[in-house]
């Protein structure tokens, strides 16, 4: 699906890795790894598009990003850092908006399904979003990934925040993520590997990618 | 393809239901937060209030001054206004997101552009008319400066978008858009001042609207095609 062939990052003047080749399959997670500052981030940043490589290409079923662009974006999600929500609009507003952004018109009753489903007290959907708490917030970002019918999931550290509860409900997602043959790419600090012992991934298809520098 | 995203496609929207969605979220925030938005009007009317007060009260003085503290003011308050115009999305990372959108950047920037018009350029406008009876303008000479605002305030909200985009995430922005900007805009500032000027003389005002309609015309289509460009490079 989501291919990167031999491409290298550079950041400044200083070449965070090189040579690096993936590709997301149907079904599979793909788990990376590196320590801070190895450039983790920027790799999903480039895989999502949203930057170009210093070298190399990036192909969505098998054709360069530029040329089907409109289709690639209907196809992936992606979250980094920060969490895209306004302070001052209701976590269902902020989650309803950010699906229209993607072509989505849900009811809002979907919406707040979603939300509950998510572990949101039900008096915390209508409060502004400030007023959560970064868990929370995750957890309202986090809603989106069903709602959003993608396929590629690109997640910058999407256990951020979330509590054991929350991690096991995000776990429980991938596993039905991955059992329609959606894809997955990732990178964690809680984890080396998705594939734990009684978690709903045990016998998922993972592969790692370790960033090294150059 | 995975059966998952075929089998829901009656949900997917077109790209103007999109942009609407977009349209209607800037215009509710600039609503919700009141005092961002109703600033840059009250700077507007109070630098054109505080010049009749300051020169004293000589009608011909007046009436010779008043498109030039006019179209100033209102260049200022649209430069005033536009450093927010990316700077809160892209610090929220609903920029990354837009971005994403399966909709084309520059249509969203458009429409961003053009609710950000709605708050700030169509407020100057319908406030002119109220801040040029103190400067003893005639009728005929008020209608001619909303002519000219009309066409006008469009183009400065393209062009500060435009210094907006290349300005995102740093932190003395405001500064640096107003040098970016205001030389592009001195042509604004100048046919803007003369159309008003003509009216009563023997040139015709049409002339200096019609050469800034063209400015309109050109800001429109390369504006947001300017800020687009600007802000793929600052979130590469």
């Amino acid at each position: 699906m989501l291919s990167a062939i031999n491409i290298s990052c550079q950041r400044g003047r200083q070449m965070l890795w090189k040579d690096l080749s993936l590709e997301t399959m149907p079904g599979t997670i793909t788990f990376i790894r590196g320590a801070n500052g190895q450039g983790k981030s920027s790799l999903l940043r480039i895989l999502a598009g949203l930057s170009t490589p210093y070298e190399g290409q990036i192909r969505w079923q098998g054709e360069l990003l530029k040329k089907n662009l409109d289709d690639f974006h209907r196809s992936i999600s992606y979250f980094g850092h920060t969490i895209p929500l306004k302070g001052d609009l209701s976590a269902i507003n902020n989650l309803s908006y950010l699906m229209q952004i993607h072509g989505l018109s849900y009811s809002n009753d979907v919406i707040e399904k979603a939300l509950l489903d998510w572990g949101l007290p039900a008096r915390a959907i209508h409060l502004p979003a400030k007023l959560l708490s970064q868990g929370q917030k995750q957890r309202v970002c986090l809603a989106q990934l069903l709602l959003s019918q993608s396929v590629v999931w690109i997640l910058d550290e999407p256990f951020n925040g979330l509590d054991l509860n929350g991690s096991s409900l995000l776990l429980t997602t991938f596993a039905k993520h991955l059992s329609q043959q959606g894809s997955i790419v990732l990178t964690s600090h809680l984890h080396t590997s998705l594939r734990l012992p009684n978690s709903p991934l045990q016998d998922c298809v993972e592969s790692i990618i370790e960033l090294q520098g150059v | 393809m995975t059966t998952q995203s075929n089998s829901n496609l009656k949900t997917r929207s077109s790209n103007f239901v999109i942009l609407y969605s977009v349209f209607k979220r800037d215009i509710g925030l600039a609503l919700t937060r009141k005092t961002d938005t109703l600033g840059a009007i009250f700077f507007f009317a109070l630098i054109v209030s505080l010049f009749p007060l300051g020169i004293g009260s000589e009608p011909n003085l007046l009436r010779l001054i008043a498109p030039g503290v006019i179209w100033v003011s209102a260049l200022l308050a649209s430069m005033l206004s536009t450093n927010r115009l990316f700077n809160d999305d892209y610090q929220d990372g609903i920029l990354e997101q837009l971005l994403l959108s399966p909709c084309p950047l520059e249509l969203i920037v458009f429409t961003k552009i053009l609710a950000h018009w709605c708050c700030t350029g169509l407020i100057l406008l319908i406030a002119s008319p109220i801040l040029a009876i103190q400067f003893d303008m005639s009728s005929e000479t008020i209608l001619v400066l909303m002519m000219g605002l009309a066409i006008g305030t469009p183009i400065l909200s393209c062009i500060g978008a435009i210094g907006s985009a290349l300005t995102l995430g740093l932190k003395s922005s405001g500064a640096l858009i107003s040098l970016l900007a205001l030389p592009l805009l001195i042509p604004v500032l100048i046919l803007g001042t003369l159309a008003v000027g003509a009216v009563g003389s023997n040139v015709s005002f049409s002339v200096y609207l019609n050469l800034l309609a063209a400015l309109c015309m050109l800001s429109i289509f390369f504006g947001p095609i300017a800020s687009a460009a600007g802000l793929r490079i600052a979130l590469d």
